[in-house]
């Protein structure tokens, strides 16, 4: 029974994803010149913010403890984690605060669906969100290629094949961990706005841009108390640091730590993220932007 | 008026029931001084706005209610409260025997929601691509989905609009679009707040005309609001008036006319430029232009006979018209007797 029903949520999730992907696609092709400005925009942006470090790390041959391919593996991982989340959250899903503040959540209410399947498949944007993944893919490749051994060197004992698969499984799993770090931090931030939806309608475009600039830097060099700070009120450090010093096995780091931070902020987001909605449902929204409730 | 429920699920004639519900919000005061400013940081000051207060309604299976009430009165709290996006203080609120809040998804599935001011619609897509979203989304079967969407086609004309985008509709169109919309999953209630809001009359026309026709072909119950009363009349036979979030007023448009007086205008058209004088059967005299003479009396306390037989007796009359009073007009008079604080009814 339980199997039966986890199939109908899936099927159910994917339909969703489906139709949401043709929307995207839909809107990206509504006019060539557009599409051409939108994908070009992207890329320069993507590219811009990960280009300062990546030219410091160029001429000194790699930035303190980290030589320069895992430097620039941990740029392509940060730019890659970035593009997904504008892939997979597009269109104000990842910005919560703006459609809290706008009194756009309404929209999510009227729909049967759970509240979370809306806010999963709603901003899946593969169309408008794929240039937004080439830098990062890119440069992952660009740094792996340049790596001395194999990134699973240090998987070895388990046998070349099972290292290799091991390693791979990690890898995915601290990229999706990262996302959740990054969407967690969005909302659990964002949700500010259901107690002050003026204020705070563009907090999440604060919260994203410091995400962004703070992503691309190796901690180790930092003081304690700032790389404890950056690993927690603000998690920038899981976006690239930590989970690629886990999976190149630089320094001591657990190679589970981020898909522990994961869990952690995820509860806390889903904490505040409740007691935000339950406040919504005494207050409702006294405001309404009419421009379009999915942008 | 007993329907089988086509879901099973709830048995009752009432498709809405609102029981001693209860709904207050507060606003912030401040003053512009600086003594204010610094008080009020450290001890804001709040007032309370009941928008519910109490308020009792039942709304039967396959009628057409007028929900209305002055600006603030609480009429789109209450829409709110019926589609679960907001919590009331006290009280119940049912909506086809559920709780709108805690049957959320199976209640919403039900009704069917449009806010004039606010549309459903993907503003940068072709409407036919938010037709599509509804489909997967509502999980509509194609069958059903096709009959439905061919029926709305048909009845709001959506054929010529149905691939322009959204944010190019006029807003009569994307009125049409929005209903279209809010009733393809084949809802059994619909609650429309303004829905005629800054249409012209033509559109208005054609949307009360398609109201009217699904209340009548397919028995879906509607709750209307609207500060057009007269839109309200032509669509609704029962209207609920609230006042500061309590029922002021409840029954048809006949009997809220005669709570303030059942006031008619009367034209005569006679053979004479001097107007007969009727003060004595209560007819006030408003207007004279040339032989056409115009009076308001009240018809509960003299009939149109008696009055035209005292006029038959001090002219010929030529030609005569009578008309109730606009029941914009009469609900003006409500508010403005409320705003004095009294209660037209007596209560």
């Amino acid at each position: 029974m339980a199997v039966k029903a986890g199939y109908g949520l899936l099927r159910r999730i994917a339909r969703l994803l489906a139709l949401y992907a043709r929307m995207d696609l839909l809107l990206l092709t509504r006019d060539p010149l557009m599409t051409a400005g939108w994908a070009i925009t992207d890329l320069v942006i993507n590219l811009a913010s990960v280009s300062g470090l990546l030219l410091l790390a160029q001429r000194f041959a790699g930035i303190g403890t980290w030589s320069r391919p895992s430097f620039v593996f941990m740029l392509g991982y940060a730019s890659l984690v970035e593009g997904l989340v504008a892939t997979l959250f597009g269109y104000n899903v990842s910005h919560i605060s703006r459609r809290i503040g706008r009194g756009q959540l309404d929209h999510s209410l009227l729909q049967p669906q759970p509240l979370w399947i809306v806010l999963l498949t709603e901003g899946f944007s593969p169309a408008f969100g794929a240039p937004a993944l080439l830098p990062g893919t890119l440069l992952l490749i660009w740094g792996w290629r340049m790596l001395p051994q194999a990134p699973w060197a240090a998987f070895r004992s388990m046998g070349h094949g099972c290292g290799a698969l091991a390693w791979s499984g990690l890898f995915v799993l601290d990229m999706a961990s990262s996302v959740v770090v990054v969407m967690a931090f969005q909302y659990g931030w964002g949700s500010l706005a259901f107690w002050s939806p003026r204020a705070s309608e563009e907090l999440n475009t604060s919260t994203h841009d410091l995400l962004s600039t703070l992503k691309s830097f190796p901690l180790n060099a930092m003081s304690p108390i700032l790389r404890f700070g950056l690993l927690s009120i603000i998690p920038a450090g899981f976006v690239g640091w930590a989970p690629v010093a886990g999976l190149l096995q630089i320094g001591h780091i657990w190679f589970l730590i981020t898909p522990a931070a994961a869990l952690i902020s995820a509860a806390a987001a889903a904490i505040v993220f409740k007691a935000g909605l339950k406040h919504y449902g005494k207050t409702g929204s006294q405001r309404y932007s009419a421009f379009g409730h999915r942008s | 008026m007993a329907k089988q429920d086509p879901k099973g699920t709830a048995l009752s004639d009432i498709a809405v029931e609102l029981s001693a519900v209860s709904k207050t919000f507060h606003q912030r005061q401040r003053n512009e001084q600086l003594s204010g400013i610094l008080r009020n940081l450290l001890r804001p000051e709040f007032k309370s706005i009941p928008a519910l207060s109490g308020l009792s309604l039942a709304i039967n299976r396959g009628e057409i209610l007028a929900y209305a009430g002055a600006n603030g009165a609480g009429k789109s709290t209450t829409v709110k409260l019926c589609c679960g996006m907001l919590a009331p203080d006290s009280g119940e609120v049912r909506v086809l025997g559920m709780n709108p809040l805690s049957d959320r998804l199976k209640c919403v599935s039900r009704i069917g929601v449009v806010f004039g001011q606010r549309t459903e619609l993907w503003f940068d897509h072709p409407v036919s691509a938010s037709f599509e979203w509804k489909r997967v989304v509502w999980d509509i079967p194609d069958d059903s989905y096709r009959v439905a969407l061919k029926r709305m086609k048909d009845l709001l004309g959506l054929d010529e609009f149905f691939n322009t985008q959204a944010r190019e509709l006029s807003l009569g169109q994307r009125m049409r679009a929005d209903l279209g919309l809010a009733l393809v999953h084949d809802p059994e209630m619909l609650f429309l707040d303004e829905p005629t809001l800054g249409l012209d009359v033509l559109a208005r026309r054609s949307i009360l005309g398609f109201l009217k026709e699904l209340n009548r072909t397919r028995g879906v119950t509607i709750i209307v609001t609207s500060h057009q009363t007269a839109d309200l009349e032509e669509l609704a036979g029962r209207i609920v008036l609230i006042h500061k979030g309590k029922l002021a007023f409840d029954g048809s448009f006949d009997a809220l006319r005669k709570t303030c007086g059942d006031t008619r205008r009367l034209i005569l058209e006679a053979d004479a430029v001097t107007a007969p004088d009727m003060s004595a059967m209560g007819a006030r005299l408003v207007s004279t232009e040339g032989r056409h003479h115009e009076y308001l009396f009240d018809a509960s306390r003299n009939t149109i006979a008696e009055i035209l037989s005292e006029a038959a007796r001090q002219c010929a009359i030529l030609d005569v018209e009578t008309h109730r009073t606009d029941i914009d007009d009469v609900v003006a008079d409500i508010y403005e007797t409320w705003q004095r604080g009294q209660h037209p009814t007596g209560e």
